[in-house]
């Protein structure tokens, strides 16, 4: 099973693609208001992550993301539970 | 999960196909439940998720009327329903559609942090439309029992625990021609929702304008569609046209459409899909997505009528993605433009079928300043483009009109108004907004265009609306929010759309005391992030000298004198749109 600090990591992977050039990004920095991601890419980010860990991410557990570090929680949670018997 | 031997619905099927000659919905849905096609619904990859033929869709409506029926809900009881593409929804809706109750399909959240703008989204649209009963697919509900707060509703949960009710022995009795038959959401802005409400008459003369006129159904078409449901293009389109022709339908949800766009053409491809609509920019979304050497991968050779709808069409866009996958078999000539709005249902006319995106090339001096439309063969920067959206459906009227409502001739930019049987009732318990939108029983779009040997070419949509990805956004909503921060004060704030390369941008220009820097700076940050959290977009935020801003006569800002400045302005700059923001 895949750390959450390996996830977080991934995740700076995939930002520094998408954000302004020259941001900089830090685990705790707000996605939208502070880092600028529209919709479209926040929709990028969501499948690249979707496709490295091989999981459907549901709309519900973005709401209440802000942070790198809360994203990397949802995802680690969701593998959690897709990775345990009740699937 | 017995989803291992699930397959996709027909395309074809031994009943005699009839094209929308119903009186109802429910009339038509126990007319489609003869036959064997139906709905089919994907994920993200591709892999069929739910089939639902529409014989089990009426078999499960029924089941959710009576229930409700058995809660105590009385005929013309408002559902709300959060319009997730599911096969919940659908059964909800067509339940409502078989005891009388009028469905109300809602938006669900959408990105990254949206949970607090939802609600209070959520919670305008609920008191607006005071429904009874709430139903909504259950990782939804708490966003729901957040929402509702002061609503009475009776019932608040999703299909599956409705089911799970004692179904009274009733006698149903479905909505009937003169019943309103639905509400939609998608006019007015975030703080004053306005619901349009559509007449069974309505939905029907519609359905049968679209799909026989417009679009020339047959036997062998087959629907896909990521289009949301809450949407008048996704639920009038893409849930009510294909039940009332007996049509299969494969669903890809918007958000996965949105996080691979590809997929919506892969299932055309698979499934031999002959009709899809998407605005522009679903088209463009493609083009920026496709892979080199994956274009030949897909085949659209099916692809019969690719419509076009819901914002200002661009040809260009259009034009890169026919030529970007003509390799997979896309014929240019399957594009079709066409013009809707929700307070027609939703279609209003649609371009000649098999000729593709035809262009008006027309003076631009001539237009701005006579409001004339007048062929142009020079320079291309002295040009302004416009596409054939075609005539109004038949039994229809279109005329264009002066500010005084005098009827205006061919070639004369004005306002798009209407008549006909598609046109809705009005807006929902909202006297005031109804009486400023009908004159008698013609509808004032508040759109902008002119007609060319009969068929329509838009300028510009309602008066000062931001129309981004196929969204209409309120420049209110937008103002007021930026009027919100302590720095702000009310009246200083005016936002309107620019065009600009890729898409229209959206301008926010701010009266500004502060001289500081640094602080200058930060307060656009701020500002921009905001509306971003808010509405998903980048806005181009400005900040302007105190009593700068233009008004109107009655002292109110002026978006319109705005926007002209501020494309006066970049010009003479010559500042390309691009490099705001």
């Amino acid at each position: 099973m895949i750390s959450q600090e390996k996830i977080l990591e991934r995740l700076f992977f995939y930002l520094n693609r998408l954000a302004p050039p020259g941001a900089s990004i830090h685990p705790d920095i707000d996605l939208i208001q502070e880092l600028g991601l529209d919709s479209v890419k926040v929709m990028d980010l969501v499948m690249e992550l979707e496709d490295e860990f091989d999981l459907s991410i549901p709309l519900n557990i973005l709401t209440d993301v802000h942070t790198p570090t809360q994203l990397a929680q949802a995802v680690f949670s969701l593998m959690e539970h897709a990775d345990g018997v009740v699937r | 999960m017995a989803k291992l031997y699930m397959s996709a619905t027909l395309t074809r099927h031994a009943l005699p196909q009839r094209v929308a000659d119903f009186s109802t919905l429910a009339e038509a849905l126990d007319y489609a439940a003869r036959g064997h096609t139906g709905l089919n619904f994907y994920d993200g990859r591709c892999r069929l998720t739910a089939v639902v033929q529409y014989a089990a869709l009426r078999r499960e409506a029924l089941a959710v009327a009576r229930r409700l029926h058995g809660l105590g809900l009385s005929r013309g009881d408002r559902v709300a329903l959060i319009a997730d593409t599911e096969p919940g929804f659908m059964e909800a809706f067509y339940g409502c559609q078989y005891a009388g109750f009028i469905p109300v399909p809602l938006p669900i959240p959408s990105g990254l942090g949206g949970h607090a703008s939802y609600v209070e989204k959520l919670g305008g649209l609920l008191k607006s439309c005071e429904p009874t009963a709430i139903l909504a697919p259950s990782e939804w509900l708490p966003f729901v029992q957040e929402a509702a707060g002061s609503c009475n509703a009776l019932f608040i949960g999703s299909v599956k625990e409705i089911k799970t009710q004692a179904a009274p022995p009733v006698e149903l009795e479905p909505s009937q021609p003169d019943d309103v038959a639905y509400l939609q959401y998608t006019s007015g802005s975030t703080r004053f929702p306005r619901g349009v409400a559509v007449t069974q008459r309505a939905v029907m003369a519609n359905l049968q304008g679209m799909l026989r006129d417009g679009l020339g159904v047959g036997p062998g078409d087959r629907c896909v569609s990521w289009l949301p449901f809450y949407h008048d293009m996704g639920l009038v389109g893409f849930v009510l046209s294909p039940m009332a022709a007996q049509m299969s339908v494969d669903y890809l949800r918007t958000q996965d459409f949105a996080m691979r766009p590809r997929q919506w053409l892969n299932l055309i491809s698979q499934n031999r899909g002959t009709i899809a609509f998407a605005p522009p920019f679903g088209y463009d979304l493609c083009s920026r997505r496709a892979r080199e050497g994956e274009v030949t991968r897909f085949d659209l050779s099916s692809w019969r009528v690719a419509g076009i709808g819901a914002e200002p069409i661009r040809a260009e866009v259009l034009e890169r993605f026919a030529e970007q996958f003509a390799p997979a078999g896309f014929d240019r000539n399957a594009f079709l433009p066409s013009y809707g709005l929700a307070e027609n249902t939703l279609g209003v006319s649609f371009a000649r079928r098999g000729v593709g995106v035809q262009v008006d090339r027309i003076d631009r001096w001539a237009l701005e300043h006579r409001s004339m439309a007048i062929p142009f063969n020079g320079e291309g920067s002295k040009a302004s483009l416009f596409v054939n959206c075609g005539a109004v459906l038949p039994g229809h009227q279109l005329e264009i009109r002066d500010e005084a409502g005098h009827p205006l001739p061919e070639r004369q930019v004005g306002r798009i108004t209407l008549q006909g049987p598609s046109l809705m009732s009005g807006y929902f318990r909202d006297e005031e907004s109804t009486q400023a939108h009908m004159d008698g029983d013609w509808l004032d779009t508040g759109d902008l265009g002119y007609l060319h040997n009969g068929e329509l070419f838009i300028t510009g949509r309602q008066k000062d609306l931001l129309i981004v990805r196929g969204r209409n956004i309120w420049p209110q909503d937008v103002e007021y929010l930026v009027e919100s921060q302590p720095e702000v004060r009310s009246g200083d704030v005016i936002a309107f759309l620019v065009p600009a390369e890729a898409d229209p941008r959206v301008v926010v220009l701010v009266q500004c005391r502060a001289t500081d820097p640094e602080k200058r700076e930060s307060l656009v940050r701020t500002l921009a992030g905001l509306i971003n959290g808010e509405f998903g977009f980048t806005a181009t935020v400005e900040l302007v000298p105190p009593h700068s801003l233009p008004r109107t006569s009655s002292g109110k800002p002026s978006r319109a004198e705005a926007r002209k400045r501020f494309l006066e302005q970049m010009q003479s700059e010559s500042r390309l749109p691009m490099a705001f923001g």
